[in-house]
């Protein structure tokens, strides 16, 4: 553990270093409290910290109240060296920030208490973290493929046409399903499914930029969100995603299982401003004509066709076994 | 030698406890009374120019500094002769600003022998 030792006596600081040396710590010793508030600002900087309170350039409480503004990510834990006993500064040195305090000199017994009491209070902040995160991670993602939900990337793609339609750009929406997914899950088994939809989440990942989007957006359907993508490069984009899907068989629990996909292309570009729901809408009708059209391929939505493609989408109801 | 050093300087310098302190490290101990040999000196011209100016901010803070170097030595006496300059540094008390110097250079000056006494045995 990284422990910082701010004080600009050098007798003091090597006393300190001694003794937190000697206790395992990894020690930094500044000589001034600028010094020190630049080591605690660092988003890898210590998470320990021994500051005295009388130093050149900015005390011990002012480094308190620094570290307190500027570092957000992760807690530091601080302890003040005074040799100011009184109330009124023990509570000045609190109010600063710091967590707590130890009287000049050091008794090494107390110092090293109090220190693996800091080092209680940073493991129950970082388990705190990790469970936040961890929920956040699940309130955003899909269990089983890992990828956005539904609600997150759809999210991300107002958030896209929004930028793209201020910038006067383009973006890309693919709206995917597994053909014939329910015939796997009937032949294989629902676990040979999941398999499935895992391998096809992991290879739409893999076949887009870091800069794309990619959902899960219901069953066996994923919306791709691709950014910056001119109404030229679509289908071309587009085919690239189909086939890399298309490319292998996909290894389940239950044997190898061929899988395909067919896709429905919408850019931004081509539509002017929409509601989302709107484009959302003809990119899906563009997904069922590629499902009329014999599946495994993609179909871009057009302006000029759009009735004709919802007339198309009315006219087969059975594509929504898809 | 630490006997000695106990023994000649027991009422000023309190050896048994800084040793503790320190884990009996006698190689560390000779490191510090270095670093104090060295340090002291230009610690206490700094406070003899803040008290000459009558700079009373500066006085408290050079006080300060030096009864930190005093207490981690477990200087007692001294810490306390610089504990006092503090005081008058804080409270803007220029009377006998001289005397109390003068008192913590006294004190001083009967530790430094047992350190150089301290210093000299542990080379031989």
């Amino acid at each position: 553990m990284k422990i910082l030792i701010a004080d600009d006596e050098a007798l003091s600081r090597k006393l300190l270093e001694k003794i937190l040396q000697r206790s395992g710590y990894d020690v930094i010793a500044v000589e001034n409290g600028r010094q020190a508030a630049e080591q605690l600002c660092q988003p890898d900087g210590p998470r320990l910290a021994l500051l005295d309170w009388m130093m050149p350039e900015l005390d011990g409480p002012g480094v308190c109240r620094e570290v307190r503004r500027h570092r957000k990510l992760s807690y530091v834990h601080m302890i003040l060296l005074t040799s100011k006993e009184s109330k009124q500064h023990i509570v000045q040195g609190l109010q600063s920030g710091a967590d707590d305090y130890v009287v000049k000199p050091c008794d090494p017994q107390e110092l090293e208490a109090r220190l693996r009491t800091g080092l209680r209070i940073l493991e129950l902040e970082d388990q705190l973290v990790e469970a936040r995160e961890d929920m956040r991670f699940k309130a955003s993602h899909d269990p089983l493929t890992g990828l956005f939900n539904r609600g997150v990337i759809m999210d991300l793609l107002g958030r896209e046409l929004a930028r793209t339609h201020r910038e006067q750009g383009c973006t890309t929406m693919l709206l995917g399903d597994v053909d014939h997914f329910k015939k796997v899950n009937d032949a294989y088994g629902h676990a040979a499914g999941d398999d499935v939809l895992r391998e096809v989440a992991r290879r739409l990942l893999s076949s887009v930029r870091s800069y794309d989007f990619v959902g899960r957006f219901g069953g066996e359907e994923f919306l791709i969100v691709l950014n910056n993508c001119n109404a030229s490069f679509a289908f071309a984009r587009a085919e690239q995603i189909r086939k890399a899907v298309a490319n292998s068989p996909v290894q389940t629990s239950r044997g190898p299982v061929a899988v395909t996909m067919s896709f429905g292309v919408l850019s931004s570009a081509d539509w002017g401003v929409r509601p989302v729901e709107e484009l959302l809408h003809e990119t899906d009708l563009a997904l069922y004509a590629s499902k009329a059209a014999g599946r495994n391929c993609c179909r871009v939505a057009n302006p000029q066709e759009s009735g004709a493609a919802a007339e198309l989408s009315l006219q087969a109801p059975p594509s929504r076994t898809r | 030698m630490q006997n000695a050093v106990q023994n000649t300087a027991g009422h000023v310098f309190n050896f048994a406890e800084l040793l503790e302190r320190i884990d009996n490290d006698a190689e560390f101990l000779r490191e510090l009374l270095s670093i104090f040999k060295r340090d002291y000196p230009r610690r206490l011209h700094s406070l003899k120019e803040a008290i000459t100016g009558a700079e009373m901010k500066q006085v408290e803070a050079a006080s300060h500094s030096l009864k930190g170097m005093f207490s981690n030595l477990a200087m007692d006496r001294a810490a306390a002769a610089a504990a006092r300059l503090e005081q008058m540094g804080r409270n803007r008390v220029r009377v006998g600003l001289e005397d109390a110097l003068a008192l913590l250079e006294h004190e001083v000056a009967g530790v430094l022998p047992v350190l150089d006494a301290y210093l000299e045995g542990a080379r031989r």
